[in-house]
């Protein structure tokens, strides 16, 4: 068995181990379910450490046939590309902090636990999925715990309403790219839907000019409305508002993602006709994301919606990353992809342990915590400061190099990037930490307590120290990722003379391009 | 035989940029370790961090003794490695960088040594020495900066640590506004910067200094059209830092901090990095203004004479505000704006003359005296129990001498009296602004006169006369750690200027300095390095006691005359008085200036309210339109259709038989019409 596929089993195996623990040996649940993402993490770290830049395209592969028919075949096809390691390593990191935040889970925990694997295991076999039935089964088996966890473990009167907005939502999102899918495939002639053999199949075969320019944005904004791309973004702030810790990290760090991975992995290189086209909407549409937002979290007076919406805005930078089609800016969408999940799986674990112990969020209610609380104080200063792009932490390298890479074809959406992050970035972010954290020590809030030992401590020293090395050493995640992210940047080219190459497609179809 | 030796030099060059990397790396390592293994020991805390910073600076004065007329680049470190992009960490140590590692790491060990003397009292003692040590580290960052993406990284990193320090009282209100504050405004001129940096990038493809410099001699107007534009940008980002007009209005509310801050950053170096900053990218002035076609107008307006003006414009305005305010810290803080606006001033006007050397030259002065007027003030305000208005003080000269006396020396320098060092270079500036711009030549007179009277007045009124408060009688000299500094930076304030430092600068920034008399024709040839500057000092000595007089007496004179104006006015007004005598002389105006002209009024009514207005709007939009019309409308319009379908199926008997005869009804009416 490959390192792929034991590292999505791990979590797995964990979560049917916890489903054998009789429900009231909390104690017994919480120590297996630590111990299944401790090794998870390990896994992850693994694949990241010994992913080889130099070596195949897709490494540590595993690949059986599940169905075979004469339509369809459906490959389980696991393997890793640099982003998908990358991706692997951060979420086996924020699966196993999640998992030590949610100590504070009382009711039903049995059930939390799985549910909280599952995703985990779910996420995982999304990023390493080189097949598209299992990239979505996968997909989906980690969003479906979000909404249980939402509605049952949820906080806030609005759960329910936000439990539906963002089931509804994502369910629309999916539905769409999932028809997106299901076209290329059928329209492909292809005999199944593996990713490789379908790249295979419309390199020598382009779509067609219409189809393409069809199917793209059905994927686009498909999966984009997984991540929150306006304005099909209004789930995200109030879903994290109400989700327990450990779900708003699970999924804003880590889901969201998905579906910015798949636009990479399967809208850019499969159908440049479609990129060319839509690209331009998509620049336009990233604006919404960095100002709009922006603009949006500016107003917030809750930290759940405040960190919601800026990680809204955070997407804004990956998408412009996208749009720019430059091997620079995509890279910077694989560090923005990478960075944004530890800084928002950090903050909505500091905002649940805030929760926690205040009993509110209304920052307006708050105030003088880092005299009670300097170590979560002073991690929510860095995770703060990481958020409006300060340099040291990854994000900045991210930012910075969708920045570069977009200047050249897009410099005034890379302007309103530098002013959403830079400036109304820094607002929203230092009003909060002005408002939570300094001035005078409330009265009523003189019962809270700082993380009390290293083990609390470790998931939040984890997330930030992640943070912290991946913004000194960039270099680690942009080495891996370099091979991956030219090929996508080249496949992803609007080819050079358009017209004509669909026509001769068109005329000459029985005739296979020589590569 | 050739091979050999360029192994040698090789080698020679690596065993100094080991040198190099460990001044920039000695404080990070000081202050980080001290933080993880001993912050619970304060004494040792604080001993590891000063140890830290005298490191960087013994190492920083062999490498200014080493660094010849060869820069010295050491090798890069591949930060963010990226096919068609690779954004470096290097150092380039030349005459101009090690020159500033001097002045930041000899100020910063004394305010060090200082702080445990002021700082002693303070629950987080040893959170104040790291954060300090951070800034150390960022500030040697920007200096020995390689590159402009460097530069914008340390950059940032030298606000989040003025940010920490200048928030570090944080259960003050006030603090926590303040540091929010300053971080924002420079975060305004951070944008003109990077947007900067992409246009330089764009246009030339590198962004190391060398280079750049390299290619803007080749083709001065490599940047077409954007050359004046993208300079703005690029000067937004000292606009910030350094405070100019119209992002000045965080520098006065930075004086929240600590005062050992206050004079280390807002005083001494991180203000001055703007400076700094413009004199490291001086090719991008040098060049001939253009505007793109929208702005063809301008015509060849340069980047630089804007900046001048800009320069020239806070300068008088700083120094107008000070003149009404009674907070001792707060007068020093506008002091620094206004001497600031003078060096951004004259590096802008010396884009004309193709150096900036007069600002620089400024800037190396007047850090030296306004951390000493700074720590003194410290000083005073230790001693009076954190009272800081001038009026509550008084009579403090007896009790405070050493205080007293070093003070007076930072004012005379300030004030720019020969043959104190701030004379000199005072001149300097105000030579290019009466070479360049007679406009501007009146304004620094101007200001140069109202400096005198404001650092007049504060002497007067906080030293002489009558104790006018309790807490003024009981006031006595602070310890010897705290006094020792001022002693020792007096050194440099007074006689900084009789060595050749005028020359140096001007030929470590390559155009052709002003030099002062005999010592002008050696320019070219200065010879550089330790033991060649101690012994020109003899010759040099003479040369510069006497140069100001001999190169432009105009100029000279002039200062001289602003001195002599600014201190007679001011002794007249305070010598006697127990409370400001202005207010009533100048009615409104005093009122004005006292309300610091209203900025901040204006910019919290104006600015604030904006992007709040904007932030209401799409907060609207989102609640509203799009989850309104999307989720809400979705939601609604299903609930509608089976509220509507409901009805229709009541269970009630009647109404099926009705609807299925009017069903029956209407097919007929179809088939049978």
């Amino acid at each position: 068995m490959s390192l792929t596929s034991t590292l999505l089993l791990t979590p797995f195996l964990t979560a049917f181990l916890v489903l054998l623990v009789p429900g009231n040996y909390r104690l017994v649940i919480r120590a297996l379910a630590l111990l299944g993402s401790m090794v998870t993490a390990v896994l992850g770290m693994a694949v990241f450490i010994h992913f080889d830049p130099a070596g195949a395209p897709y490494q540590f592969e595993s690949l059986a046939t599940w169905v075979s028919s004469s339509v369809l075949r459906i490959n389980y096809h696991v393997g890793v590309d640099g982003i998908a390691a990358a991706m692997l390593l951060v979420t086996a990191l924020v699966g196993f902090a999640a998992v030590a935040v949610s100590w504070e889970i009382e009711h039903q925990t049995k059930l939390f636990y799985i549910l909280l694997l599952v995703m985990i295991g779910g996420a995982l076999g999304a990023f390493a999925s080189l097949d598209l039935f299992f990239f979505y089964f996968f997909n989906e088996l980690a969003l479906v715990p979000t909404f249980i966890m939402i509605g049952v473990w949820g906080h806030g009167e609005e759960r329910t309403y936000a439990a539906f907005k963002i089931t509804m939502y994502l369910t629309a999102g999916a539905m769409v790219a999932l028809a997106g899918l299901i076209g290329l495939y059928t329209l492909s002639g292809a005999s199944s839907l593996d990713l490789i053999e379908l790249q295979k199949q419309l390199a020598k075969a382009p779509l067609s000019a219409t189809s393409q320019k069809i199917l793209f944005p059905c994927l686009l904004f498909g999966f984009g409305t997984l991540v929150g791309l306006f304005p099909f973004h209004s789930w995200a702030p109030q879903g994290y508002g109400c989700a327990p810790a450990a779900t708003a990290m699970m999924h804003a760090g880590i889901l969201k993602k998905a579906g910015l991975f798949a636009i990479l992995r399967v809208a850019l290189p499969l159908m440049p006709e479609g990129v060319a086209m839509w690209t331009p909407v998509l620049a336009i549409l990233c604006v919404g994301n960095l100002l709009h937002c922006g603009f949006v979290a500016l107003r917030q007076k809750d930290l759940n919606l405040l960190i919601g919406n800026s990680s809204l805005a955070h997407m804004g930078f990956a998408f412009l990353g996208i749009a720019s089609l430059t091997v620079v800016g995509l890279t910077g969408t694989v560090l923005v992809m990478f960075s944004h999940a530890l800084l928002a799986a950090l903050s909505f674990a500091l905002s649940g342990w805030i929760r926690r112990q205040t009993g509110t969020l209304e920052m307006a209610k708050m105030g003088g915590l880092l005299q009670r609380m300097p170590f979560i104080g002073s991690v929510l200063t860095l995770c703060f400061l990481a958020g409006c792009g300060v340099p040291g932490f990854a994000n900045f390298a991210g930012e910075i190099a969708v920045m570069f890479g977009s200047w050249k074809a897009l410099p005034w959406v890379v302007v309103a990037a530098a002013w959403g992050g830079l400036i109304i970035g820094g607002v929203y972010m230092l009003r909060a930490l002005r408002a939570v954290l300094h001035g005078k020590a409330r009265e009523e809030l003189s019962t809270v307590i700082d993380a009390p030992n290293l083990w609390r401590k470790l998931p939040f020293v984890l997330l930030a120290a992640g943070l912290l090395l991946f913004g000194f050493f960039p270099g680690a995640i942009t080495r891996r990722v370099a091979p991956a992210v030219n090929r996508i940047a080249e496949l992803a080219r609007p080819v050079a003379k358009p017209a004509a190459a669909v026509t001769a497609a068109v005329a000459t179809p029985a005739k296979p391009a020589a590569n | 035989m050739d091979a050999h030796a360029t192994q040698q030099v090789a080698e020679a060059g690596s065993k100094y940029q080991d040198l190099a990397w460990m001044v920039l790396a000695s404080p990070l390592i000081c202050g980080a370790g001290s933080w993880f293994l001993s912050r619970r020991l304060r004494g040792l805390t604080a001993g590891f961090n000063i140890a830290g910073v005298l490191l960087s600076l013994v190492l920083g004065v062999i490498l200014f003794g080493i660094s010849g007329d060869h820069p010295l680049a050491a090798t890069a470190f591949h930060w963010l490695p990226i096919p068609g992009l690779d954004l470096t960490i290097g150092l380039q140590i030349d005459r101009l960088s090690s020159l500033m590692t001097l002045v930041v790491t000899a100020v910063a060990s004394l305010v060090m040594i200082y702080s445990t003397g002021y700082m002693h009292d303070d629950r987080s003692y040893s959170r104040f020495f790291c954060t300090l040590s951070l800034f150390v580290f960022s500030m040697l960052g920007i200096v020995l900066a390689d590159n402009l993406m460097m530069i914008f990284v340390f950059w940032e990193l030298v606000g989040v640590s003025s940010y920490l320090l200048i928030g570090f009282w944080h259960e003050r209100p006030a603090a926590g506004d303040a540091a929010k504050k300053a971080f924002l405004s420079n975060r305004l001129g951070d944008f003109g910067f990077l947007l900067g940096i992409l246009m330089v990038w764009a246009a030339t493809g590198t962004l190391n200094l060398a280079e750049l410099s390299a290619k803007f001699g080749a083709n001065p107007s490599i940047l077409g059209s954007m050359a004046s534009i993208a300079g703005l940008l690029v000067f937004m980002g000292a606009m910030g830092k350094s405070a100019q007009f119209p992002l000045h209005v965080w520098l006065p509310d930075a004086m929240e901090g600590p005062t050992p801050v206050s004079a280390l950053i807002h005083a001494a170096t991180m203000v001055a990095a703007g400076v700094y900053m413009l004199c490291r990218v001086f090719f991008l002035y040098t060049a001939p203004g253009a505007w793109p076609a929208p702005l063809d107008f301008l015509g060849g307006l340069g980047a630089g004479t804007i900046i001048g003006y800009i320069g020239g414009f806070t300068a008088l305005l700083a120094a107008l505000i000070a003149v009404q305010q009674n907070d001792i810290k707060r007068i020093l803080a506008y002091s620094t704006l206004s001497q600031l606006g003078y060096m951004v001033m004259a590096v802008g006007l010396g884009a004309q003359l193709g150096t900036p050397a007069s600002g620089m030259y400024h800037l190396v002065t007047h850090a030296f005296f306004k951390a000493m007027l700074f720590l003194g003030a410290g000083s005073v305000i230790h001693a009076c129990h954190h009272e800081q208005d001038i009026w509550k003080m008084g009579g403090l000269w007896k009790k405070m001498p050493k205080t007293f006396w070093t003070f007076v020396i930072g004012t005379a320098a300030l004030a720019g009296l020969p043959p104190f060092s701030g004379f000199y270079s005072k001149d300097e500036v105000l030579v290019t602004a009466l070479e360049v711009n007679p406009v501007l030549f009146v304004v620094a007179v101007v200001v140069a006169i109202l400096t005198t009277f404001y650092m007049v007045r504060l002497v007067v009124v906080a030293f002489l006369g009558d104790a006018r408060s309790e807490s003024a009688s009981h006031a006595h000299e602070s310890p010897a750690v705290m006094t020792w500094p001022l002693l020792i930076l007096a050194v440099p304030s007074v006689a900084l200027a009789w060595l050749p430092l005028g020359e140096f600068i001007g030929s470590a920034l390559g155009g052709h300095g002003h030099g002062h008399g005999a010592a002008h024709a050696a320019v070219e040839k200065y010879p550089v390095g330790i033991l060649p500057l101690i012994e020109n000092l003899s010759n040099g000595v003479n040369g510069a006691l006497f140069g100001p007089f001999n190169h432009n007496a105009l100029a000279a004179m002039m200062g001289l005359f602003a001195v002599l104006i600014g201190s007679s006015l001011a002794w007249t007004c305070y010598s006697k008085a127990t409370s400001d005598p202005l207010p009533k002389t100048l009615g409104g105006w005093a009122r004005l200036l006292k309300g610091r002209f209203y900025f901040d009024e204006i910019y919290s009514g104006v600015f604030v309210p904006l992007h709040d207005v904007a932030g209401a709007v799409a907060d609207w939009i989102d609640r509203w339109i799009i989850a309104g019309l999307g989720i809400r409308g979705l939601h609604g319009s299903v609930e509608l259709v089976g509220r509507a379908l409901r009805l229709v199926q009541s269970g009630n008997l009647q109404t099926y038989t009705f609807l299925f005869a009017a069903g029956l009804a209407v097919v007929a009416w179809f088939t049978l019409r």
